[in-house]
C-alpha cells in the first residue's frame, strides 16, 4: 500500500502554510524599546488536505496553540503565508477577512472560558449566524435546535446559561458555533484537554462523526498523543516554534523518525501491563530553552541524544525523507537514503509533501 | 422524550432579571423608598400647594410665623424666613434627585466610554489614561468654581436661570467625576479581552463595536452599578457643596444640600430642619444602593435562580 501512486481522494489542498513566523516582541526598559521576540513560531511549513485530520502535538510551549490562532489570523503574522482554498489570509483586508470567517471556525481548549457567561447556548450558537446572514429571527432558532440536535444538546437547554452545564456539555456548545456557518476547516485547539477523560472520549467521537457526516478538515491540536493516534490521520511533531517531523500517523506510532519525535512518543504509555513493562523511555535532559533565545542551528540540538556538530551550526530544513514523511533532521536523510532507497526523485524535495495514500 | 411539542421560544431575558430581581428583598424596598420620594417630590407639589420660596411680605406677620415646630399648618414646620419646610422639601428634592440622576449618568457614561475604549482598543490606551490621571489630579472644588464662572451667565441667559445653572451643574459635576469609573472599566476590560470568549468570537468575525456592546458592556455591568449608585450620593453632595458657596443655584432656591447647609446654623436650636433633608438624601442614596445591587445580581446568570 505505502508504494501506491498518490491517491486521488487526498489531493486537494485545503491550507497551505509557508514559512509561517509568529514572534511577540518584548519591551524592556524605560523607553520600552523592543528588545526582542518570543520566537513561539518560527518559519514552519506545512499543508492540510480536504476532510483530513492532521494533529499537531508537542510538549507545552512549543507554539501549538499559536499555530492554531495564527491559522486564523486570530493573531497578526509576522511572516509568512497561510493559504486557504487559494487566498490567503495573512494578508487579506479586514471586510474580505470577515468574509472569509465563517468557512474557518475554531473550537477552544477551554470550555468554560470559550462562552459568554451572560448569554444563552441560543445565543451563543447564533451569535455566527448573527453577525453573517440576514435570516429571520424564527430561521435563526430552527438553525440553533438543528445544530444542538448535531451536537448531541438536548433542544430544552437552548435558554439556559452556560454555567449550568458540565464541560462535555459546554465543549459540545463551543463545538455547535464553530458549526454554525458550515466551516470547512476547524481548529480544534487541545479541545479535550479540559475535560475528563470519559468525556473525552464523547467529544473526539462527536468530532469524528461531524467529520464524517460534514465532510471536515481539522487541525487536531494536543499534547495527549494517544488521543491524536485515534483522531489524526497525519501528525506533525513541534518543539521549540518549529516543525520536527510530519508523518502518517502509523508510521510515525510505529517507527518515529526524528529524534524528538522518538523521545516524545516513547512517553506513550501502553495499556499493555507486559509491553509497558519494557517499554523504554527515552528521558530527555536539560529544559526547553527559551523561545526568546532559541540555540543556533537546530533548536533540538541541547537536548538531543544523537547530537552531533553540525547540528549547532545549522539549521535543517523540514524535507521529505521518506514518501509522505517530512524531518528536519541532519540526522535522518543521511540514513534512509541508503536504507530506504525507495524511488530515485523522493530524496530531499523541501514542502513538496504528498498526502498518505489511502488504505 | 420522544417528539416533544414544538418548544416554547426562548424567554426574554428581561423577564428573567425581572423574577430575580423580585427575589432581593433589600432591591425590592430600595425600588419602594425610591418610587416614594420621587412620587413625594413631583406628585407632592401639586397636593401641597404652598410657595417654597414664599416669604410673607407683612414682616410682623412674617417674623411671628418663623421658626415654626410642626403643626397642622406646617407639617414639617418652617424656616428663619417663615418659609413652610414640607413645600421647600419638596421643590428641593426635584432638584436634587434630578441634579444627581443626570450627573450619574453623564458621569458613569462618560467614565465607562472612556475606560472601555481605553481597555480594548492599545493604541489609546495610554492617552486616555493619562487625561484620566489628569483629571484626578485637578483639584475638583477650585475646577468647579472657575467653570461657574465662566459659564454661568451665558447658560443662564440661553436657558433661563434654573435652566442654566442645572445644566451647569450636571456637566460640571458629570465631567468632574467619571474618572473612578473609567479607571475600574478599563481593568475590567484588561481582563475580560484576554478571556477566550473575546477570541471566539473574533474568530467568527464579529466587528469591534459589536464586541463591545454583546461581550464585552454586559460584563462589566457590575462594576458600573456600584459607580453608579455612589456616584448618585456624590452628586448630590456636591452639588449642595456647590450652592453652598454661592455658585450653584441661586440661594432662594432650595435644593436638599441648599436645604441642609441652611439648616447647619441653627442646628442646636431646631436639629429636624437638619434631618429633614439630611434623611431624604440618605434614603435616595440607600435606595439607589439596594437597587443596584438587586439590578447587579439580577443581570447575573451565574446568580440568578438561586
Amino acid at each position: 500500500m505505502l508504494d501506491a501512486k498518490p491517491s486521488v481522494k487526498l489531493v486537494t489542498k485545503l491550507v497551505e502554510v509557508k514559512d509561517l513566523k509568529m514572534y511577540f516582541p518584548i519591551h524592556t526598559g524605560l523607553f520600552r524599546r523592543h528588545t526582542g521576540d518570543v520566537k513561539a513560531v518560527d518559519g514552519i511549513n506545512f499543508d492540510i488536505y480536504q476532510g483530513e485530520t492532521l494533529g499537531l502535538v508537542g510538549e507545552s510551549g512549543c507554539g501549538k496553540s499559536t499555530v492554531g490562532r495564527a491559522l486564523l489570523r486570530l493573531y497578526e503574522l509576522t511572516a509568512g503565508s497561510v493559504t486557504i482554498e487559494g487566498e490567503d489570509i495573512a494578508t487579506l483586508e479586514p471586510e474580505a477577512l470577515r468574509k472569509k470567517r465563517p468557512m474557518m471556525q475554531m473550537v477552544f481548549q477551554d470550555p468554560q472560558a470559550c462562552l459568554n457567561p451572560r448569554m444563552t447556548v441560543a445565543q451563543i450558537v447564533s451569535e455566527p449566524l448573527d453577525e453573517h446572514t440576514d435570516w429571520s429571527a424564527d430561521q435563526k432558532l430552527a438553525k440553533v435546535y438543528e445544530l444542538m440536535d448535531a451536537v448531541g444538546l438536548n433542544r430544552v437547554f437552548a435558554n439556559r446559561y452556560p454555567h449550568a452545564f458540565s464541560g462535555g456539555q459546554r465543549q459540545r456548545i463551543g463545538i455547535a458555533r464553530a458549526l454554525a456557518l458550515n466551516p470547512k476547516f476547524i481548529v480544534c485547539d487541545e479541545p479535550i484537554a479540559a475535560l475528563d477523560v470519559s468525556i473525552q472520549a464523547q467529544v473526539v467521537n462527536l468530532l469524528e462523526d461531524l467529520q464524517e457526516k460534514l465532510g471536515l478538515t481539522y487541525l487536531f491540536i494536543s499534547h495527549d498523543l494517544s488521543m491524536v493516534r485515534h483522531i489524526a490521520d497525519r501528525v506533525a511533531v513541534m518543539y521549540l516554534g518549529r516543525i520536527a517531523e510530519i508523518s502518517p500517523r502509523e508510521p510515525l506510532y510505529a517507527d518515529p523518525l526524528h529524534p524528538y519525535a522518538k523521545a516524545l512518543l516513547s512517553a506513550v504509555p501502553d495499556p499493555d501491563p507486559s509491553r509497558e513493562a519494557t517499554r523504554q523511555r527515552i528521558i530527555l535532559k536539560g529544559d526547553v530553552p527559551s523561545p526568546s533565545n532559541p540555540p543556533k542551528g537546530c533548536n533540538f540540538c541541547t537536548r538531543c541524544p544523537e547530537v552531533i556538530p553540525i547540528c549547532r551550526e545549522v539549521k535543517p530544513e523540514l524535507a521529505e525523507v521518506r514518501p509522505g514523511r517530512f524531518v528536519a533532521c541532519h540526522l535522518v536523510p543521511a540514513q534512509n537514503n541508503n536504507a530506504a532507497g525507495s524511488t530515485s526523485g523522493t530524496t530531499v524535495q523541501k514542502h513538496n509533501q504528498q498526502g498518505e495514500p489511502e488504505q | 422524550m420522544t417528539d416533544t411539542a414544538p418548544l416554547a421560544k426562548p424567554r426574554s431575558q428581561w423577564a428573567d432579571v425581572w423574577v430575580q430581581f423580585k427575589t432581593h428583598k433589600g432591591a425590592l424596598v430600595g425600588l419602594f423608598v425610591f418610587v416614594s420620594l420621587v412620587l413625594f417630590v413631583s406628585v407632592g407639589p401639586l397636593i401641597w400647594a404652598k410657595d417654597p420660596t414664599f416669604i410673607n411680605p407683612d414682616g410682623a406677620t412674617m417674623i411671628r410665623t418663623r421658626n415654626k415646630p410642626p403643626s397642622l399648618e406646617w407639617p414639617l414646620g418652617t424656616d428663619q424666613l417663615g418659609r413652610d419646610m414640607l413645600a421647600r422639601m419638596m421643590k428641593g428634592g426635584q432638584v436634587s434627585i434630578a441634579v444627581g440622576l443626570t450627573a450619574m449618568v453623564i458621569s458613569i457614561t462618560l467614565g465607562t466610554f472612556v475606560g472601555v475604549i481605553a481597555g480594548y482598543f492599545k493604541r489609546l490606551d495610554n492617552v486616555l489614561m493619562r487625561v484620566t490621571d489628569l483629571f484626578l489630579a485637578l483639584p475638583l472644588l477650585p475646577l468647579l468654581l472657575v467653570m461657574a464662572m465662566l459659564f454661568r451667565d451665558p447658560l443662564s441667559k440661553a436657558f433661563g436661570t434654573e435652566g442654566g445653572t442645572f445644566l451647569l451643574i450636571v456637566v460640571a459635576i458629570g465631567l468632574t467625576s467619571w474618572m473612578q469609573a473609567a479607571r475600574v472599566v478599563r481593568g475590567e476590560v484588561l481582563a475580560l479581552k484576554e478571556r477566550e470568549f473575546v477570541l471566539a468570537a473574533r474568530s467568527i468575525g464579529t466587528p469591534s463595536r459589536r464586541m463591545i456592546l454583546r461581550h464585552i458592556l454586559p460584563n462589566v455591568m457590575s462594576p458600573i452599578m456600584v459607580a453608579a449608585t455612589l456616584g448618585i450620593a456624590n452628586a448630590i453632595i456636591t452639588e449642595s457643596a456647590l450652592s453652598f458657596l454661592g455658585l450653584g443655584f441661586p440661594p432662594d432656591f432650595p435644593t436638599w444640600g441648599r436645604l441642609l447647609f441652611d439648616g447647619a446654623e441653627y442646628i442646636q436650636q431646631f436639629p429636624e430642619r437638619v434631618i429633614w433633608p439630611g434623611v431624604a438624601i440618605s434614603l435616595t442614596v440607600l435606595s439607589v444602593n439596594y437597587i443596584g445591587d438587586g439590578l447587579r445580581d439580577a443581570l447575573d446568570p451565574r446568580i440568578r435562580g438561586r
